[in-house]
């Protein structure tokens, strides 16, 4: 029954026009919920965390952070013709306390490296981290190169990673909805506090 | 040329003079600044490109410097020295004004000192990084450098040294500070949606007006030139459109005509009038994304949508030829990748009238509007001189009245066999560079209208060898980005491995040309002024 | 309803409303501090010196011209609503206010008061 009900979870996620079958990556969401089940946490979503989570995955709103060339391609993802108005994200704010994803895109460089990390750290919960392009990803074609952070997930923990350089915009709708399907996992009345981390190190607090 | 030659020779007995690509003479580090005063006042007022250089046993620096009436006269000054502790140079930025930029650059990489120079801080590294990243015997091991945890105090920001000889010889070096304790100074961040980009300003601010402005460059430093000291000539392709993304396909343009010229390589017609038009078609690009975030800066979320509306088509035209949008990946040494798609010339031809459709739609839309023509009218001039001395090329350049396309001084590719104006406006305000946008957008269509039919038939890549070798040498090529004056020096040992690769930027001219024009301008003229002015930051930090 | 029931009611559920969305918000949501969520945010750079220092003067007139006019729209509401039965003698009423009002004005813009300096 367990098992029955962890594939009526992940058919039950409904993104808009979109079949569950035709997303490549069903394996990972399920593992991620075996994996939440493991660490005590109930996944079986309520009425009430199903609203909840569909009004939160649809109205996601980015941070506006672009350093590189993928910035352009989100540019185009917010223009006209491939339009994240239609998902609710349109609404880019400057403001990281008013954000909800930032979305990585361009190479992060050594000097950036600290700044990127103090806005992560002023993002308000929840928040999440789409990773485009490979220079986020793993340095891209200058991981060679003597100041380019190897990828981001060295800095700050990354949601979602979308591939090419730079991803084409409907890469980059398709990264978002496999965002959507994660949030819309979440039960967010059990959704963790993270500790407090004092200036000297020190960590109070923690999952309630 | 002969002049000159006679005239250093004058200034400097000992220079060595050589007539390779331009006219070069060596001379020693006591008769730089002579040489370079007397060349300043024979009009020799463009410094092109000034390029630090590791020849194993000594350390120096190249001048590239033309008049700015006349720049097919390049002439290129070298200069070294031999001590690798403590490498000195005299300074030439009170001469060149945007030497002050280059030089801090040369500092950064090389660790060269340049004696007098009145802001000796690094460029793009920060201060407390260990080592000199363009030397040879550089020791790239990441545990030296590791990724900083904490940014830097406003301390090491702000603190200026400046080097000078005392009367024993000795290099003394004096520090002082920036901004005083009381001055009010605020981030113009690395995130930010109105650079363009990842720049960080520091604006001094009284009230709403600016006082100063210092600009922090190095966010998006990805060490580009020194990556392509260890790849191949088809491999460095690769990273020159990731340098300028909005005009990638002339950037990829340029070292693609340096290699050629270099090795020899005679590219078919068919190629260059192809390359010629998507050149075109990416400025067009580039204006359009130029202007469309312009006027979202102001505010006008529609002019916004409305440029990149259009700017997918040109989109469209690319991905069905070369298969990518942003990154075309088009051109190779030798010629193109591939022949282009049948129905790219159709598709051109339809897009031409859109566009011509679609400028006349901006016009209505944006230009005559009361609020925007007040916000760009009465701001942000530059004079000619000032442009000329700070290396300000490109539409801006032309704005201000200087005629410096390069497409008119030194024809590549099938510019000579087209008919068009550049379009040169002589106050140099904000306004005059926006419209110029706009109007060059009408002459690139004027351009891609005399070739698309034309296009001749003698196959799309010369034979080249399976391993590009550049003889030895130096080389320099000059393409007309949409931004500016873009420059690869090539500098060659015959290996398939580049010596030195350095791209003149020309967003780094564009960039530094802010804190005079925004001299006691209102904050919110910044935005307007930055978003004329159109700079693409990895350009600036390579 | 009479207009005064009306109004409690109006401002009951105003209250409501607004404490409702406050408070569920506090109990429910995931909470997490860290040292940088309580610096205040430079695009991503740390401020510089102190923010309590002499500004210029000319904030203060821009504030005080702003709120003599806001003041001023907010007192011209009531009377467009109940206009029609206070007839010509308010109309006058209310012209002699602007009137005043509009010298202020006046005086300003020649002072110079109304441009950035």
């Amino acid at each position: 029954m367990e098992e029955r009900s962890v594939r009526m979870e992940v058919k039950d996620i409904y993104i808009r026009n979109m079949k569950t079958e035709d997303f490549n990556d069903n394996e990972y969401l399920e593992k991620y919920i075996a994996e939440l089940r493991q660490n005590g946490m109930n996944v079986i979503c309520e009425k009430l965390d199903d609203v909840i989570n569909w009004g939160r995955s649809n109205s996601v709103w980015p941070f506006t952070f672009a350093t590189s060339c993928c910035g352009i391609e989100f540019m185009c993802v917010a223009a006209a013709r491939n339009d994240f108005a239609r998902f609710g994200w349109e609404v880019t704010r400057n403001s990281p306390r008013q954000a909800d994803v930032i979305f990585v895109s361009g190479t992060i460089v050594h000097k950036m490296a600290p700044v990127l990390k103090r806005l992560y750290d002023q993002m308000a919960e929840p928040k999440y981290v789409i990773a485009i392009g490979s220079c986020s990803i793993s340095g891209g074609p200058f991981k060679d190169s003597y100041h380019v952070v190897k990828g981001v997930d060295q800095i700050i923990p990354v949601d979602v990673y979308v591939p090419g350089c730079p991803p084409r915009p409907e890469a980059m709708l398709y990264g978002m909805m496999q965002l959507q399907r994660k949030i819309k996992l979440e039960n967010f009345f059990k959704l963790p506090n993270k500790p407090t981390i004092t200036d000297d190190g020190k960590t109070e607090g923690g999952n309630k | 040329m002969e002049n000159i030659q006679k005239y250093i020779l004058s200034l400097a007995p000992d220079a060595k003079i050589e007539e390779a690509q331009y006219l070069t003479a060596t001379i020693a580090p006591e008769s730089l600044r002579k040489v370079a005063l007397g060349l300043k006042e024979k009009g020799f007022d463009y410094l092109m490109c000034l390029t630090g250089m590791d020849y194993k046993d000594s350390l120096g620096v190249i001048y590239h410097i033309a008049p700015s009436d006349d720049e097919k006269n390049v002439v290129v000054l070298k200069t070294g020295t031999p001590d690798r502790e403590t490498p000195t140079l005299p300074t030439v930025s009170d001469i060149w004004e945007i030497a002050n930029f280059y030089e801090r650059e040369v500092h950064d990489f090389y660790g060269i000192i340049f004696i007098n120079h009145p802001d000796m801080r690094k460029l793009f590294l920060r201060e407390d990084w260990k080592g000199f990243p363009f030397r040879k015997d550089y020791d790239a091991d990441p545990a030296i450098n590791p990724i900083p945890e904490k940014i830097p105090s406003c301390e090491s920001f702000e603190t200026v040294p400046t080097y000078s000889i005392n009367a024993d010889g000795k290099l003394v070096k004096t520090e002082s500070t920036l901004f005083d304790r009381k001055e009010y100074v605020v981030n113009f961040g690395p995130q930010h949606p109105s650079t363009h980009g990842v720049l960080h300003l520091r604006v001094s601010l009284e009230g709403e007006i600016i006082k100063h402005i210092d600009p922090n460059f190095g966010y998006i430093h990805r060490g580009v030139e020194k990556l392509c000291e260890s790849m191949t000539y088809p491999q460095m392709l690769y990273l020159t459109e990731r340098l300028d993304y909005l005009c990638g396909t002339m950037n990829r343009h340029a070292l693609c005509m340096c290699v050629e010229k270099a090795a020899g390589i005679q590219v078919p017609m068919r190629a260059q009038y192809v390359r010629t038009i998507i050149d075109e078609l990416t400025r067009i690009a580039s204006h359009l994304i130029g202007w469309a975030c312009m006027c979202n800066d102001m505010g006008s979320i529609t002019a916004f949508i409305y440029g990149m509306r259009d700017r997918e088509k040109i989109m469209d035209i690319y991905e069905e030829t070369t298969g990518g949008r942003l990154m075309v990946n088009y051109y190779v040494v030798g010629g193109l990748a591939d022949d282009i798609h049948p129905n790219f010339q159709n598709r051109v031809k339809e897009f031409i009238p859109y566009m011509r459709k679609m400028i006349k739609e901006y016009h209505v839309l944006f230009t005559g509007n009361p609020i925007a023509y007040g916000r760009m009218k009465n701001i942000g001039f530059l004079p000619k001189e000032k442009a000329v001395a700070l290396g300000v090329t490109g539409p801006s350049g032309r704005a201000s009245g200087w005629a410096c396309d390069v497409r008119k001084i030194e024809p590549y590719a099938a510019y000579d066999k087209v008919n068009f104006e550049e379009v040169v406006h002589p106050t140099g305000g904000t306004f005059d560079r926006y419209m110029i946008r706009l109007e060059e957008i009408e002459q690139s269509l004027r351009i891609i209208e005399q070739l698309i039919d034309n296009i001749p038939d003698d196959g799309f890549r010369a034979k080249v060898p399976a391993i590009i070798k550049v003889p030895a040498g130096e080389y320099y090529q000059r393409v007309e980005n949409a931004r500016g004056d873009f420059g690869v020096y090539l500098n060659s040992t015959g290996d398939k491995n580049p010596y030195r690769v350095k791209f003149r930027s020309p967003c780094l001219s564009l960039i530094t040309a802010l804190d005079p024009l925004c001299d006691e301008e209102k904050i919110a003229d910044l935005i307007m002024i930055s978003g004329s002015l159109d700079y693409v930051i990895p350009c600036v930090d390579r | 309803m009479s207009s005064g029931e009306i109004f409690i009611v109006v401002l009951i559920t105003a209250i409501i409303l607004v404490s409702a969305a406050l408070v569920i918000a506090m109990l429910i949501s995931p909470r997490s501090t860290n040292a940088q969520k309580g610096e205040p945010y430079e695009c991503g750079i740390p401020t510089r010196g102190t923010s309590w220092m002499q500004f210029k003067v000319g904030y203060y007139l821009f504030a005080i011209l702003f709120l003599m006019f806001d003041v001023e729209t907010v007192l011209l509401f009531p009377w467009a609503v109940i206009m029609k039965s206070l007839g010509t003698i308010g109309l006058f009423s209310v012209l002699f206010f602007l009137f005043i009002l509009v010298l202020g004005l006046a005086y300003a813009w020649k002072k110079g008061a109304l441009e950035w300096k």
